[in-house]
């Protein structure tokens, strides 16, 4: 076998090797450098979420299981850290059983660091199945009469965070932090019918159908995947501290720019041979 | 209405929880007792007042129903509905437990290979269902188990599997993406530019040209952001409005029962 048919079919164990080299010493190094580009739908999202009243509440709905934990975690751990900062309360809501609790242990976490407390500062109103039905069912018009108590079952009425929260002029704004195509639901029966902002997290490979609402105005702000959530922490100050978000953006611009080495590779073999086998039908 | 949807706690919780499997239950076991021939409309019938609610409700304007005050009649029932339609997404839950129980329980049952997988999944599944019960009764063994059993077990196979994917992608692009023909460089180029201008090493790279001015537009995330908000709005655009009239189309045939083929045809 010749050079050109060996850049063609390089040994797809050492492939995979390859790539958990360049994406695993990244993340384990922890570049505390973040990207200092700002996307322009990150900058609007920070924008809604810093433009939304302290006396309203803000929804955070999470849509994602532990597959996407590494895109939608920072994403809501960014979004908590910027709402405890500035002092808006908020209400967890999860559609997925897994998520529900990937999302409760984030809370804690970042309460915990930030010194917040759970009932004042925000409240985790569990999981609830059938996004669809929740949202369609007129939370806009009643909301404790659509979801009742929160995770630990109190009332909404007993909880300092949400008592005054009857319908949608109490709501500030939803963020949607998900794997899923919820968003066009939260848009058609929440947000737009009451003029409520709504940012986007979803997961990178989903970012891309996301850019005809941001263009009407559907969507106020995205987050484009870890990336989008790095950005955001960027935003919020940190753009000199380690986290995961910084190290995963680094993990990602090497295993980029691998793929590409390696597409480039794989089409001078092919050029290369294509050449050769020509030559030697004219020769 | 009020006393069955009332949050509850500790025995009322789980009397309320029995009652309701109880009801489920003989609820079952009467569509069991349809005769074959009829269960097919049944399913049909009760499909097709679901869609005639949520169709009246939103496709009828408030003012259409000549109230005093304006208003749609129907929308207060909303809450109602949603949570009926929430009970019956949960019993479908139910419905995949009792497969994969009747599923593994075979297997483990008839000692057919790979059976030990079959065992691991009970063992997995009532290990995670006790400690998770005995964790909300504040029992710090428990709490501990769970943590293992979700953090250490679930939530890393997971995230595990997910990844997987990222190395069949790139072995898969290195095997199958040649530059064949026009359309295919344009593709290759496209995919370059995206996958560069998302991550900051692509920023990096044309960090030399100008912020303003004629140059800014050859920075490769300019070059990014035009592509995703040019060329890859236009398709998305398009795709949204085919998907939105196919699924119009796919709903209007499942409310009338007109939708033939797959499961739709096969005896219930």
């Amino acid at each position: 076998m010749n050079i050109f048919a060996k850049l063609q079919n390089i040994d797809r164990r050492i492939l995979y090797l390859l790539v958990a080299l360049v994406i695993i010493i990244p993340l384990v190094r922890k570049p505390a450098r973040h990207p200092r580009t700002i996307f322009k739908e990150v900058q609007s999202a920070y924008d809604t979420i810093q433009a939304v009243p302290n006396d309203k509440l803000v929804i955070l709905s999470s849509y994602f299981d532990a597959g996407t934990v590494a895109e939608n975690g920072p994403q809501v751990e960014a979004m908590m850290r910027h709402l405890f900062r500035k002092g808006t309360k908020f209400a967890t809501v999860t559609w997925d059983p897994v998520g529900a609790e990937l999302v409760s242990k984030i809370g804690k976490q970042v309460s915990g660091q930030m010194h917040k407390q759970y009932g004042r500062d925000w409240v985790d109103l569990g999981y609830n199945p059938g996004p669809m039905y929740v949202i369609v069912s007129g939370m806009a018009k009643d909301f404790q009469k659509v979801i009742k108590q929160d995770k630990y079952g109190t009332k909404l009425a007993d909880i300092s965070a949400t008592k005054d929260v009857k319908s949608a002029k109490q709501i500030g704004t939803v963020i949607e932090v998900t794997a899923s195509g919820t968003v066009p639901v939260w848009i058609a029966y929440f947000n737009m019918p009451n003029n409520i902002p709504l940012v986007y997290c979803p997961t990178a490979v989903m970012a891309a159908e996301a850019y005809p609402y941001l263009d009407s105005g559907q969507l106020n702000g995205m987050l484009n995947g870890v990336i989008g959530s790095a950005q955001y922490e960027t935003l919020l100050g940190m753009g000199n501290e380690a986290t995961y978000s910084s190290a995963a953006s680094w993990a990602l611009s090497t295993a980029h720019i691998f793929i590409i080495v390696l597409l480039i590779i794989g089409n001078i073999g092919y050029f290369a041979a294509n050449r050769a086998r020509g030559g030697r039908r004219h020769g | 209405m009020t006393f069955l949807t009332m949050p509850r706690h500790g025995w009322q919780l789980v009397a309320f929880i029995m009652g309701v499997l109880v009801v489920g239950a003989m609820a079952l076991w009467f569509l069991t007792m349809v005769p074959a021939r009829h269960r097919k409309n049944l399913v049909a019938v009760i499909t097709f007042i679901g869609g005639l609610y949520y169709s009246l409700e939103f496709l009828i304007p408030p003012a259409a129903w000549h109230l005093h005050p304006t208003r749609n009649p129907l929308t207060d029932m909303r809450p109602l509905v949603g949570q009926i339609v929430q009970i019956i997404w949960s019993f479908a839950l139910f419905l995949g437990i009792w497969n994969l129980f009747q599923l593994h329980g075979r297997a483990v049952g008839k000692r057919g290979p790979g059976w030990y997988n079959s065992a691991a999944f009970f063992v997995a599944f009532f290990g995670i269902l006790i400690s998770g019960l005995m964790k909300n009764a504040n029992n710090h063994a428990a709490d501990s188990m769970f943590t293992i059993l979700f953090t250490g077990f679930l939530t890393s196979l997971d995230a595990t599997m997910f990844s997987l994917i990222a190395f069949y992608i790139v072995s898969a692009a290195f095997r199958a993406f040649r530059i064949r023909s026009t359309e295919s460089v344009l593709m290759m180029a496209a995919a370059a530019i995206i996958m560069l201008a998302l991550v900051p090493v692509g920023v990096v790279l044309t960090n030399w040209l100008p912020d303003t001015g004629f140059l800014s537009i050859f920075r490769l995330e300019k070059i990014g952001y035009w592509l995703l908000i040019w060329p890859n709005m236009a398709v998305q655009r398009a795709i949204a409005f085919g998907v939105a009239v196919g699924a119009l189309a796919m709903g209007l045939r499942i409310w009338l029962n007109l939708e033939r083929g797959s499961y739709f045809d096969r005896q219930l």
